[in-house]
This record gives structure tokens, sequence and C-alpha cells, in this order.
């Protein structure tokens, strides 16, 4: 079935992340002054103000920082509902946005905060494949 | 009589951005916030001025996006749009704010992509068929609107402090409550409204799920509204047969623009902006004998006490839990009803001047605001509006008329 969620139109200068997601990497963009890792993709770093900005291939490693289970929803996600949105503590640095994957939204209290997830894509359309964070299995 | 503003203020430096004229014939086409960006960077290099000096910043619009890009929380924010001659408004409007002492740097920027997104319109704000890369990150992931939002604050309250939902639900009893002595309030009965007051906490939790832990009681009215106030110089003041309330202090600030870039989910800049009023004002949290707190969730009125130090971080809950915030109590907090309870249109904040006006200047007793009886004795008031998604904040610190 065609993907109904939003897609997003794409921005001037975030076409590494785009073009790293169709063959699945998880693309940031570092500040080659001072080396940190920010999100989302800046014209100039909200760090230290230097414009020269670099797309590095990240882990795809992440950490649950917060959630919510949302009940609510219109156009393609309303069919989705229940469903758990969150915020990803990258381990590059910095933080993502997600729907989270393998986790129970009937059931918000057995979610971990600070639990460990890992990035997949899914194809939306040929030119956007969309990150989301899937709670890693315990190992 | 206005102040003497000459030489109050100077324009230290200027400049432009890289691509202008008609970019896509020699590359890319250039979006606005491009021109913004690097006319910024560009200013800046030429005045030695660091990007993290700048304390206010004027524009038709984008001043938010333009701060949280640039990762600065200035503490002056003016998005005047009135057209071409916005930008010598904004210089009148920073001299005003340099010689009132507020601030000592002020960044006024303009960008525009009238070529390259031409007949996209905007006006010199942001306009459509640009997508701004905050937006482009965070919209695939079905959040709509503020609850979705908020609940992620929540969340992280109760993963760092211990809270609960219940605890949350406190505020909403309250409100009720409030609104309870407020006939024009939305929830004053079950006459009014199936859902008006009184409430329990467990019909607090036991509401529908709007986004988990919020239920529809954790979460403000959606109504029509309307008001105003008029501010005036202290000789008007004292002339007129109203009372007046005194602007003893005020602050802004601001988190982020998108909650992505809310780095403390537990805390929002209402903790600088209140410290800006509460050191203008000489008074501190301790000196407040109401307040008036946008509780567009229990969340954000429970979390922004903590920030304006009327109860300690973690516990803002306990205000309302404990009885202080309600009738009666030593602190009432949103006497109107609140957002929850009384009205709520969409931005709250006016509404939250004009009950602090009420209670201030004695009004709130006669029945224009309520059933007999005095609401409040009340001769200071903290009040705090919340914009966004817990993004922006003002507080003003008023004082009765003595």
């Amino acid at each position: 079935m065609a993907y109904d969620k939003p897609i997003p139109p794409k921005g001037l200068h975030t076409q590494p992340f785009w073009d790293g997601a169709k063959e699945g990497k998880l693309m940031l963009p570092r500040c080659t002054s001072c080396n940190r890792v920010h999100w989302y993709p800046r014209l100039i770093c909200p760090f230290c103000h230097a414009t020269e900005i670099e797309w590095i291939e990240a882990s795809g490693e992440g950490r649950i920082h917060t959630f919510a289970v949302q009940h609510r929803a219109f156009g393609g996600w309303a069919k989705e509902v229940p469903y758990v949105t969150a915020y990803i503590d990258l381990a590059e640095g910095d933080r993502m946005m997600t729907v989270l994957r393998g986790v129970d939204a009937e059931r918000p209290e057995t979610i971990e905060i600070g639990g460990l997830v890992r990035v997949e894509f899914e194809e939306a359309d040929e030119d956007t494949h969309i990150p989301f964070w899937r709670v890693a299995e315990a190992s | 009589m206005a102040a003497n503003l000459k030489n109050a203020a100077a324009i230290v430096g200027a400049a432009e951005s890289n691509e202008i004229g008609y970019p896509e014939e020699r590359g890319p086409k250039v979006t606005s916030l491009q021109h913004h960006i690097e006319a910024i960077k560009n200013v800046t290099d030429l005045t030695g001025i660091p990007i993290s000096d700048i304390e206010g910043v004027f524009s038709t619009g984008w001043s938010q996006q333009l701060a949280e890009h640039l990762g600065i929380r200035p503490h002056y924010l003016d998005t005047t749009t009135v057209g071409g001659c916005s930008f010598q408004v904004h210089v009148h409007h920073a001299l005003a704010a340099i010689h009132a002492g507020i601030i000592d740097i002020a960044l006024v920027s303009h960008g525009q992509a009238g070529w390259s997104y031409r007949g996209a319109g905007g006006g010199g704000r942001p306009v459509a068929g640009e997508i701004d890369p905050g937006t482009e990150m965070t919209m695939p992931y079905g959040v709509f609107g503020a609850p979705s939002n908020y609940a992620h604050a929540m969340v992280r309250h109760m993963h760092r402090f211990g809270t609960t939902a219940e605890d949350f639900a406190h505020v909403s009893v309250v409100t009720r409550q409030w609104a309870m002595l407020n006939p024009r309030a939305l929830m004053f009965s079950k006459d009014t409204n199936p859902f008006g007051g009184p409430i329990t906490v467990a019909d607090v939790m036991e509401a529908r799920l709007i986004a988990w832990p919020l239920t529809l009681f954790h979460c403000c009215l959606v109504t029509d509204h309307g008001g105003a106030v008029i501010v005036a110089r202290p000789e008007i003041a004292k002339s007129l047969r109203t009372r007046p309330v005194w602007v003893a202090g005020a602050g802004e600030s601001m988190g982020h623009q998108n909650m992505l870039e809310m780095e403390d989910f537990t805390a929002t800049s209402a903790s600088r902006s209140s410290a800006i009023a509460y050191e203008m004002a000489g008074l501190g949290p301790q000196d407040m004998e109401m307040a008036m707190i946008y509780d567009s969730f229990t969340i954000t009125a429970a979390m922004t006490a903590e920030m304006l130090g009327l109860a300690p971080r973690g516990k803002g809950y306990t205000l309302w839990k404990e009885g202080h915030a309600a009738p009666g109590g030593r602190l009432p907090i949103n006497t109107n009803g609140g957002g929850l309870s009384f009205n709520h249109s969409g931005m709250y904040g006016m509404q939250l001047l004009v009950e602090a006006y009420r209670q201030l200047s004695g009004t709130a007793e006669d029945g224009v605001n309520g059933i007999e009886g005095k609401q409040t004795n009340a001769r200071t008031c903290v009040v705090n509006g919340t914009g966004g998604t817990l993004s922006t904040t003002g507080t003003l610190v008023l004082a009765s008329d003595e």
C-alpha cells in the first residue's frame, strides 16, 4: 500500500541526509570547527557559529529521552492510533524525533526512558526514506 | 511625555547576504533563511560582535526561528511586520529597548528570497514553498497540535521527579473550583457544561486519552474569547477613574521554537524571563500574593510554577494538590478558572492580564468577574504566559496601587 502519511518537502541543504537514508545510512551534520554534531541541520553551527558543516555517517544508535502515546491523530496516522512518539538522544549527540517501533502503546509503563534504540528506514517515496527508531532487543 | 532617546543607541555595523540578485543564474536558488544567516554572519564578522552576545532579535516574523537556528536565547523578541518600513520600526524599537536598559546589543535581520521563491508570496515572513529544516525533520512523525507535543514534557517530568499523572490532575481539579466562583466560566457547573465543576482526580484520570499521559481534562479548553488592556504613563494612570495596576517588572525569553530543540523537557525559559522581571521589580517569588500562569495543560502550569520560583523543582503540582492555589489558599493561582476551566481561545495570555488587573485593582469583587464576595486580597501577582510548544515565555510582576 502506498505510504499515506506526511512526506516532508526537501530543503536546499539537507540532500546528503536524504541521499544517505536511501542507502540505509543515518547521516548527521557535524561542525568542522568544533566537531559537534547538531540536529536539525543548520546553515551555521548552533554551538560555535562556524559555517563549515560536514556530513558524517552515524552509528544509528540512540536512547529514548522522552515519549508520549498519541490517541488522537489525523490523515494517515489516524488509523495507527495509539502509537508512540519519542525524542531520541543520538549516540553522536543532540536529539532526533521519531515514532517509536517495537513498543506496546497500550502499556506505556513498559517503555523505558534511557532504553537503547536503533534506526531503520521506511520508503515513503522514491526520494524519501524516513528514519524510524526501534527498541533494541535485549541481548 | 516621551523620554528623550537622542543618542541612546547607534547602528554599529551593516552587511548583506552573499547570494543576492538572481542566485539561480549562478547556482542553486537560495532560501530566505539562508539570506538571514549569511547577513548575520557577515555583520557579526564585520563588527567582531560574537553571535552569542546578541540579546535582542528583531525581524518580520522570523525572530524565534533565527534565534533557534543560531542557538541563542535572546531576552528581547520583536517580530513587527509592517511592510517595507519594518526595519526602520525595528531600529526604533531597539533604540527604546536599549534606552530602557533591557538589552545592549540588538540584531535587526532581513532575508527574503523574493526571486528564488517568486510567486510564493509571504511579504518577508517565512514563505510557502520554503521548508525550514526543523519542520522538515519532524513533520513525518505524527504529532498533531499542542497536546501531542506537551505530553512529552510531562513524561520526562514524571521520569525525572517521580511525579504522576494523578499529581498533575490536581491542577485541573482546582481550576474547576475557581471556575465555580465565576459564572462566566465555561466549566462553572454541570449545568453550563457536562464536564463542569466540581470534578475529582478520578474524573480527570478516567477522561478520554488525548496523548498519554494527558487525558481530555489535563487539556485546556478551545473557545472564543477576546480581551484588551490599556497601558499608560503614570501621570495619566493617576488621573483616570479606574485604579492603576503597576507593571513593576517585565521579562521575556525563549528556549526554542521546535520542541526538537527543547534542551530540558522539564524546564522552560520562564526561569529566565521571571528572573529579569523579579529583578526589575525588586521583588521575588516569596513576595507574590497570587499568580496567573498559562495553563494550556496541567503540566504547563505545574512546571511553570517551578520556573517562577513559587515551588521547588519537581514540586510545582503540590501548590494545587495541597490546596495552596485553591480558593482560600495562601497563593491563589488562576482565579478566573484558567485556560483549563474558564476560557481559552488559542492564545490565552490576554486573559491572564485581564484577570490579574481585576484582582489587583479590586474590581473582581463587584460582580464583574464573578459572584459577590472578594476572591483574593492579593496586592502582587506574577503573570506568566507561555507560547508555542513550551517555547517562549513572558513574565510580568504586577502590583496594586497602594
